[in-house]
């Protein structure tokens, strides 16, 4: 019985002998060639997520993320407090940005940059007067016409005006003062809209130069005092919809010369109002097709309407009727800072949490997916083009 | 430059309709004197950690004068609640807020100066937003980086500046 473990240790000894001696005649490994990958077919699932990196907000970037395989495809840079958006056909991503002359400091530099997002090469910029809005991002800092002739950019020096530039010849058309307004929301081949101070909506239309050729105030629709409007819209079949502090759905039809609202209505029941409440970065996302709105909703009082959503609620657009709450705790995520939904038929919500991780749910159903750490520092805005 | 003269009347209009001429005066001397002071205060180094947070430790996200800043503390970047930290550039430009005191049961309008010219501290990240509003109401907005009128228009940080005591409606 004494020899047994002679003999395994001697058998282990040939087995090791056989397997080096194999090693030692199978082919060496191919020189290898050094390649840029190449994109492959894009798919509705794909996400552009902004990474405003705030602890280093020279550094903000873009990262393009598959819902579907959960992996980070590429990267666009984005400079310094950058807004990103992308064009009416998908195919390219502006970023609107500063940098300076010697990374942080030094002379300021203010440009809008043009991504050819089949390859996430930068094909071409224009320099801007340096009035850009630093601000945090939000679909409506910079902006395409719906012809994507146009490219407008938000000025907050803090005198709010806005430029228009000219993205096929590359060139600033102009400026227009919007004094009272902010931001560029834009509607049609010529119109752009600002959120007002007053509670209005301001519409400039412009001529085909980009001069501006009129100019029209809205009623109010909302009260900047005692139930502000998120400026983070959520794009609609026909405009868009702006979330209150408190909770209200304000939703604006931009398909005409003017600017038309539809009757206020709550996200929350009368026994909710004012301890439940839409709070992130980016507020809600909508599944035009489903007419269905998703936005991040968590308990708290005044002043944390840029807390997290615990829970993601669910609404029916045309019934106003909440489908659904999905916690989001249970499945590990923290709160929830933005979210996004694509328009296909098997939709995925993208949820980014304020621990820097996307969540992939299943839109239909809320079945977390996947959670993506670290997708980035501070990921505040993700568009679906 | 209208609209900025503008934003400055209405701030300042709006701050005088809040503020006594002698609340003023007695807060800016109170002001010099805390800041004369503040060096020689203990301070408690320990905000991020298990310590309770405390509503009068400038170096805590609770301390309540920070009611509104969404940024940075200069307290923990080398500088103070009133001070940049050195080698950084004071915006001229600010967003204002009004926070109440624990410690006197007064609120206070508070400028949130940005300290500018050098890449974000990265340090005891604050993010309160008491009575904040949106980008279309740019003097109460933290969001905008104040630095956007320096020279130097990088962010840093941010400060609480006292300018006054806030008139009860």
């Amino acid at each position: 019985m004494r020899s047994a473990p002679l003999l395994c240790v001697a058998m282990l000894g040939v087995a090791l002998s056989v397997r080096a001696l194999a090693a030692s005649v199978a082919s060496p490994l191919p020189a290898e060639h050094l390649s840029v990958e190449r994109l492959p077919a894009k798919t509705p699932h794909w996400i552009y997520v902004f990474d405003n990196a705030f602890s280093n907000e020279i550094d903000s970037r873009v990262h393009l993320f598959d819902g579907d395989t959960y992996r980070r495809l590429g990267q666009i840079d984005a400079g310094f407090n950058g807004s990103v958006t992308e064009s009416p056909d998908g195919a390219t991503t502006v970023i609107a940005t500063t940098y300076f002359s010697r990374g942080s400091r030094g002379a300021r530099t203010d440009v809008v940059e043009f991504t050819d997002n089949a390859t996430l090469a930068t094909t071409h910029e224009i320099v801007l007067p340096p009035k850009r809005a630093m601000t945090v991002p939000n679909i409506f800092n910079v902006a395409y016409s719906a012809d994507g002739h146009f490219v407008y950019v938000a000025y907050i020096t803090p005198a709010a005006s806005f430029g228009v530039l000219d993205p096929a010849h590359g060139t600033v058309l102009g400026e227009i003062d919007t004094a009272g307004c902010a931001l560029v929301i834009p509607s049609g081949p010529n119109r752009v809209s600002s959120l007002c101070e007053s509670g209005r909506l301001l519409t400039v239309t412009l001529d085909a130069a980009g001069h501006e050729a009129s100019r029209a105030l809205s009623e109010p629709f909302f009260d900047a005092d005692a139930d502000p409007v998120f400026v983070q819209g959520i794009p609609t079949a026909a405009g868009f919809a702006f979330l209150s502090f408190l909770g209200e759905v304000h939703e604006v039809d931009f398909t005409g010369a003017q600017p038309a609202f539809a009757p206020a209505w709550s996200l929350v029941a009368p026994a909710e109002k004012g301890k439940w409440r839409p709070g992130a970065m980016q507020v809600g996302a909508i599944h035009r097709g489903l007419k269905r709105l998703y936005v991040p909703m968590h308990v708290g009082g005044e002043g944390t309407h840029k807390d997290g959503g615990t829970e993601i609620w669910v609404f029916d657009l045309v019934t106003h009727r909440r489908l659904a709450r999905w916690p989001m705790h249970i499945d590990g995520a923290s709160p929830v800072l933005a979210v996004q939904v694509s328009q296909d038929a098997a939709p995925l919500l993208f949820a980014a949490t304020d621990s820097s991780d996307v969540a992939v749910l299943d839109a239909l159903t809320g079945h977390v997916k996947h959670i993506e750490k670290h997708l980035g520092q501070t990921p505040w805005l993700m568009l679906n083009p | 430059m209208r609209s900025l003269d503008h934003l400055f009347e209405t701030s300042s209009r709006s701050l005088a309709r809040r503020t006594s001429r002698r609340s003023l005066i007695a807060t800016l001397g109170q002001l010099l004197t805390g800041a004369a002071l503040l060096p020689l205060l203990p301070v408690d180094r320990a905000w991020a950690g298990d310590a309770k947070p405390r509503v009068d430790d400038p170096n805590s996200c609770e301390y309540w004068r920070y009611c509104a800043i969404d940024g940075f503390l200069c307290s923990c970047c080398g500088g103070t609640s009133t001070s940049c930290p050195p080698g950084t550039s004071p915006s001229p430009i600010t967003w204002i807020g009004t926070c109440h005191n624990p410690g006197d049961g007064r609120d206070y309008i508070v400028s949130y100066n940005d300290c500018c010219g050098k890449t974000s501290c990265g340090n005891c990240k604050c993010n309160r937003n008491e009575r904040e509003k949106p980008t279309y109401r740019p003097s109460r907005n933290n969001d905008l980086n104040w630095c956007m009128a320096n020279s130097d228009a990088n962010y840093h940080c941010s400060v609480s500046v006292i300018l006054g005591v806030a008139e009860k409606k």
